[in-house]
């Protein structure tokens, strides 16, 4: 066909196809150019265009199936990173929350040595207060009996010094009195 | 077993000693040593001391009482440590005391005095304690100078003790006990 075209635009103006030229063929050569070519076409059209059809069919079809395969394959691609961006989210929150509980239980054990120092200081504290009033209390015991014990020495010294025999002759007298009355 | 044979022991010293004309001089004597036993530990440790021989315990009677109290007063306390119950001395003694005064019909009075009691003042003593205890009282007198100063007074279970020592203690036990 294409042929025919140059063939074509080589022909001048007001020439005739049949006019001497080298590069055109003659018209018998044309005719049968032509019928073979219309022979090759029928040819084709029997033998050939069903298998390049059902080829180009074959190829149109595995190229949709390539597509669609890809278009699943991003689908689910996109899928795989929807669901990682949720997992991904998840994770987040998950480590979030652990953190959070973290926090809490720290604080918790922060309050709870807190509150258990603060227990302990107070006991120290009211033990060493006791240790102390019982410390006291001893001491003021102690002091009292040596003082008692030292009044008593002072006083056995006194009535021994100043006991004499007519002091004790009233005191017999005046139990005797006693006893009598 | 052992009151009953101090009783045994001090009827049997008021059988022998009753026979005497000076009742009381024995008496006297055997309250003083009943006393002296009771207060001297090294004479009582002696007087009680298994180990020692009889002899020789009885020995330590006669130095100590041969020519200063009478001879009943040292045989009858020679009898008692030969005996092996010096450490019952004491007891028996005070048991003796005790039925020579029911025989008389009169109670026990042991009196313990700083300073020796004259004759006046013994004898109110004994009117005084007679009067409180309702029967008439034989007086034993003990000078003992550690109660400081008055007197006290013991008849049966009753004790009356006006020395001077129980007063200090008593005043020291009030200066402990007031806080």
């Amino acid at each position: 066909m294409q042929n025919l075209f140059l063939l074509a635009s080589e022909v001048a103006p007001g020439e005739s196809l049949t006019s001497k030229n080298p590069i055109i063929p003659e018209i018998g050569e044309l005719s049968y150019s032509l019928i073979a070519f219309v022979v090759l076409i029928i040819l084709f059209k029997k033998f050939g265009f069903n298998a390049v059809q059902k080829a180009m069919a074959a190829r149109t079809e595995r190229i949709r199936k390539d597509l669609d395969q890809a278009e699943s394959a991003k689908g689910e691609a996109e899928g795989i990173l929807s669901e990682y961006k949720s997992q991904l989210a998840d994770a987040k929150a998950e480590s979030n929350r652990i953190i959070d509980e973290a926090r809490q239980q720290a604080e918790k054990v922060k309050a709870d040595v807190l509150e258990s120092t603060n227990k302990e200081v107070a006991d120290l504290k009211a033990k060493a207060t006791q240790d102390i009033e019982t410390a006291r209390t001893a001491a003021l015991a102690s002091l009292q009996t040596s003082v008692a014990s030292i009044a008593i020495e002072l006083a056995e010294k006194v009535v021994e010094k100043n006991l004499d025999r007519d002091t004790n002759k009233r005191l017999i007298d005046s139990f005797i009195a006693k006893v009598g009355s | 077993m052992a009151d009953d044979r101090t009783a045994a022991y001090a009827a049997a010293l008021f059988e022998v000693a009753q026979g005497e004309q000076d009742l009381a001089r024995v008496e006297d004597e055997l309250f003083t040593v009943a006393n002296r036993v009771r207060t001297n530990d090294a004479l009582r440790d002696a007087l009680t001391d298994q180990s020692l021989p009889v002899d020789l315990r009885q020995g330590i009677v006669e130095d100590l009482l041969g020519g200063r109290a009478s001879p009943t007063t040292t045989n009858l306390v020679s009898m008692i440590v030969g005996a092996g119950r010096a450490k019952d001395l004491p007891a028996i003694i005070e048991g003796f005391l005790e039925r020579s005064a029911g025989s008389r019909s009169e109670t026990l009075a042991e009196v313990t005095s700083a300073v020796p009691l004259d004759a006046d003042q013994q004898q109110r003593l004994a009117e005084a304690l007679s009067k409180r205890v309702g029967h008439k009282v034989s007086l034993k007198v003990t000078v003992d100078p550690s109660i400081q100063g008055g007197l006290i007074a013991q008849v049966g279970d009753t004790v009356i003790d006006g020395s001077v020592r129980s007063r200090l203690e008593q005043l020291k036990t009030q200066l402990q006990e007031s806080r």
